[in-house]
């Protein structure tokens, strides 16, 4: 890159002063990027955001899991309150608090294994295999709706909240952290009810022939695992674990438009007329993977007024036109290089022109918990007029974009722009006269919603709480 | 602790029919108004292993499962309380059947879980209790300032919601309460409510079932309660939750569940009357024929009464009736643990049952 100095603050500048600067100035150079929409939609703030997170972990010293943990959420919470609405910011944070448990985890049972082998020799063949399945303890009973972060709620409110959701998890997994019931299979949701209390009382515990300091070990096993780990002489790195975690999320980061595009092949058919609309290097790369093989038309709605040149410029060179900052993001053409046919409608004919479109694609911003999405004002139109006319729509997204929050309330997750763009200021008549709003973004409700593709394949919208499930911890979802 | 009990005293293992599960469920459920029926069951089969000299996994299951089938035939709907028997049958299979799982010694495992159960009855119910107000305080989020709220029947979860989301300072939201007009039970606990929340300073409005279109377009959201959430995601509610589900559908407005997730109960109905209840809301009539047509059903009903499943109804009307409400209506249903889409319940119960 040429231009050196004359670079705009942006995600290439941050990544660049990221290697040099330590870890509180860069948050706050982050923070104050996102405030200024300097970096902004969600792959940089997730590319950011983890290149940030990994820095944490680099500068973190210590090995106890609890602190490091408490780290990463004291800088997560600063990086989201500068962007509320950027909830892949949040994502990405989840992710990571998610991996440095995993670490734990795995090292607990690993613990624990040793410890219940070494007291209970007799049927450890029984245990083993139980312990191991652990894992798998997630439910989606337990994935939480969280109330939006950016909630104009008052601020007293909003900390008895906290408090009170903070707490169900905790009630929830009171069983998970109690050995004898929790290593097995007993972690059923539903059985919940039945779980052991917390504090084992003596009417509880059996009378048998359990020893009870075997007993007492176990738990206090489980319930200082956090504290623990650092004296426990089954050495882990954690730091170095936890960071070869961050670097598979940042493959996955990189990797998720290729592994979407590796199923393009089986949504577009040959001479289908495709609609899509803003500048998404998501679909763009979806539309190449399938034109490689297929000739089909490209119906390209340029949403006017906020997306629009980054639109044309996509069109035209493959690039957005702003985006200068992703520079050495590998260059590809733009689709009527591959032979591929684009008109470009504006928005307004989206609906003229639906009875001969055979697919609507649409990128996004963010997928919501319960399967909808917020995306760039104009989906909910286009998704609205594909279901009148029974169009399909599908939804191309990583999954790094897909969220644990629950839309409680709509209008907090849209975002408006600067009104200019729809109508310039100096038109003072006219400003003077109406109230002139540009939003930037729309929520899609599920049902308009056919297919998610993300980089793990094609999933219904009602199969996304299992996605959710599976990808964040639900203790860390209030963060 | 009769744990000691020698499998000798297998053979006079017949005596426990003498415990009146019946009477015992009826005074749980009478002596505390917030139990709901599948705690109040849970709680009278504890009652019942305590009273039994059971030792060996069979029995209990034999035992609990004669309980069970007596407690079900003495209610007319015992879709929630089956949510409740089935559950807590589930989970002793699922214990007993894996001894590692309380890393005790084999042969402990039915003592301690037996003694668990024993000591912890009380825990349960508290835990039933809490989780309705676990609902509560993260449920409320749903409801927005300025919202207006339809709602219907005398659910005390949704009660439970509401009143915590008008305690909240700032909320200003009103309520449309639908109430049948007669004297059920459900109606004079919905009065209860409203009442309630009209002391909170929550407008409320009360209407028949018959104006639940008509005030539609003036309602932002709907929550109902449910006596059981199905495997599809479903609900079976008290009649007219479907008929608004229905509305709501069609006005797209968002219809929210909000029930326990020990209300889940392993049942997949396909239609209203796929059932295991029979119920006389449809009743053809003709004025002066009259007890030529209605003598087929009684007759029905009699040649039922050895079928296990089906139960004739004996509440006449529409006012203690049920319908099914289909997934496809639901946008959401909120448990205490958090906000499920319908197609997780069917996850939740094939994990307990498979």
């Amino acid at each position: 890159m040429a231009q050196g100095a004359t670079i705009a603050p942006g995600l290439t500048s941050f990544l660049k002063s990221l290697k040099t600067t330590p870890v509180d100035p860069s948050v706050e150079h982050f923070t104050s990027l996102l405030k200024r929409r300097q970096i902004r939609s969600s792959r940089p703030c997730a590319i950011a955001t983890v290149a940030l997170l990994l820095r944490v972990v680099i500068e973190f010293k210590g090995k106890d899991a609890a602190k490091l943990m408490e780290r990463i959420r004291q800088v997560g919470r600063r990086m989201i309150s500068a962007q509320p609405r950027e909830l892949v910011v949040g994502n990405m944070v989840r992710r990571v608090l998610g991996l440095v448990r995993e670490v734990v985890d795995e090292n607990a049972d690993v613990e624990t294994n040793a410890a219940s082998d070494n007291a209970h020799s007799h049927h450890d063949s029984l245990t083993r295999p139980n312990l191991n399945s652990s894992i798998s303890n997630f439910s989606p009973l337990k994935h939480v709706a969280t109330e939006p972060t950016d909630s104009n709620l008052s601020q007293s409110e909003h900390m008895s909240d906290s408090g009170e959701l903070y707490r169900r998890p905790s009630l929830l997994t009171s069983h998970t952290s109690y050995a004898p019931t929790s290593n097995a299979l007993m972690v059923h949701s539903l059985f919940g009810l039945f779980s052991q209390p917390e504090t084992p009382s003596t009417s509880s515990t059996p009378t048998g022939h359990q020893s009870p300091d075997r007993k007492g070990m176990l738990t206090s096993l489980n319930l200082e695992r956090l504290a623990n780990l650092s004296m426990s002489n089954t050495t882990i790195d954690l730091r170095a674990e936890v960071m070869d975690g961050i670097k598979e999320l940042q493959d996955e980061l990189e990797q998720s438009d290729e592994l979407i595009a590796a199923n393009a092949l089986d949504h577009i058919h040959s001479n289908e007329i495709i609609l899509t609309h803003t500048a998404s290097t998501t679909v763009q790369k979806f539309l190449l993977a399938a034109a490689r093989k297929r000739k089909f038309t490209v119906v390209h709605a340029e949403t006017y007024p906020h997306d629009h040149t980054a639109t044309h410029g996509i069109l035209l060179t493959g690039k957005k036109r702003e985006s200068h900052q992703d520079d050495e993001d590998d260059v590809w053409k733009p689709l009527t290089a591959a032979g591929i046919q684009v008109v470009v409608i504006p928005d307004s004919h989206v609906f003229a022109i639906m009875s001969r479109v055979s697919k609507v694609i649409l990128a996004t911003h963010t997928v919501l918990a319960n399967g909808g999405l917020v995306a760039a004002a104009g989906a909910r139109m286009i998704a609205k007029a594909a279901k009148d006319h029974q169009t399909p729509v599908v939804v191309v997204s990583g999954v790094y974009k897909l969220s644990p929050v629950y839309p409680f309330d709509i209008e907090e997750l849209i975002e408006y722009g600067d009104a200019g763009k729809t109508v310039p200021y100096e038109d003072g008549d006219f400003v003077e006269k109406v109230d002139v709003e540009n939003p930037l973004y729309d929520y899609v409700p599920a049902d308009l919603v056919d297919l998610y593709i993300t980089n793990l394949g094609g999933h219904a919208p009602s199969y996304l709480y299992r996605i959710v499930a599976d990808h964040y911890r639900t203790e860390d979802i209030t963060l | 602790m009769d744990v000691e009990t020698p499998t000798a005293e297998n053979p006079q293992f017949s005596s426990p029919p003498t415990f009146d599960i019946v009477s015992t469920y009826r005074t749980i459920l009478a002596s505390d108004p917030d139990l709901t029926m599948p705690v109040a069951a849970i709680e009278a089969l504890v009652e019942v292993i305590a009273h039994s000299t059971v030792s060996t996994v069979a029995e209990t299951l034999d035992l609990l499962e004669r309980h069970t089938a007596i407690l079900k035939s003495s209610i007319p709907n015992p879709i929630s309380l089956s949510a409740g028997t089935d559950l807590f049958q589930r989970y002793l299979v699922t214990t007993l059947n894996r001894p590692a799982s309380l890393n005790l010694g084999p042969d402990d495992d039915f003592r301690a879980i037996r003694n668990h159960l024993l000591s912890n009855g009380r825990l349960f119910v508290e835990r039933a209790k809490a989780s309705r107000d676990k609902i509560a305080s993260f449920g409320k989020h749903f409801i927005r300032d300025g919202a207006t709220v339809l709602t219907n029947g005398g659910s005390r979860v949704v009660g439970a919601l509401l009143r915590r989301a008008a305690e909240s300072t700032h909320m200003r939201f009103k309520v449309i309460y639908v109430l049948p007009s007669s004297t059920s039970v459900d109606s004079s606990e919905g009065h209860q409510i409203v009442a309630d929340l009209r002391s909170h300073n929550v407008p409320v409005a009360t209407i028949p079932d018959s104006a639940v279109a008509y005030s539609l377009g003036k309602v932002d959201m709907v929550i109902v309660g449910a006596e059981g959430v199905v495997e599809n995601g479903g609900i079976i509610s008290r009649m007219g939750t479907y008929q608004m589900g229905l509305l709501a559908k069609s006005k797209g407005k968002p219809f929210y569940v909000v029930a326990e997730s020990h209300k889940f109960v392993r049942l997949y109905p396909l239609s209203q009357f796929d059932l295991p209840i029979e119920q006389t809301v449809i009743d053809f009539k003709v004025s002066t024929t009259d007890k030529s047509v209605s003598a087929e059903p009684n007759d029905e009903g009699i040649a039922d009464m050895n079928a296990e499943e089906v139960r004739k109804f004996s509440g006449n009307s529409a006012q203690d009736a049920v319908d099914f409400t289909p997934p496809g209506l639901i946008s959401g249903i909120i448990t205490e643990a958090g906000v499920l889409t319908p197609s997780a319940v069917s996850e939740e119960l094939i994990k307990i049952w498979f």
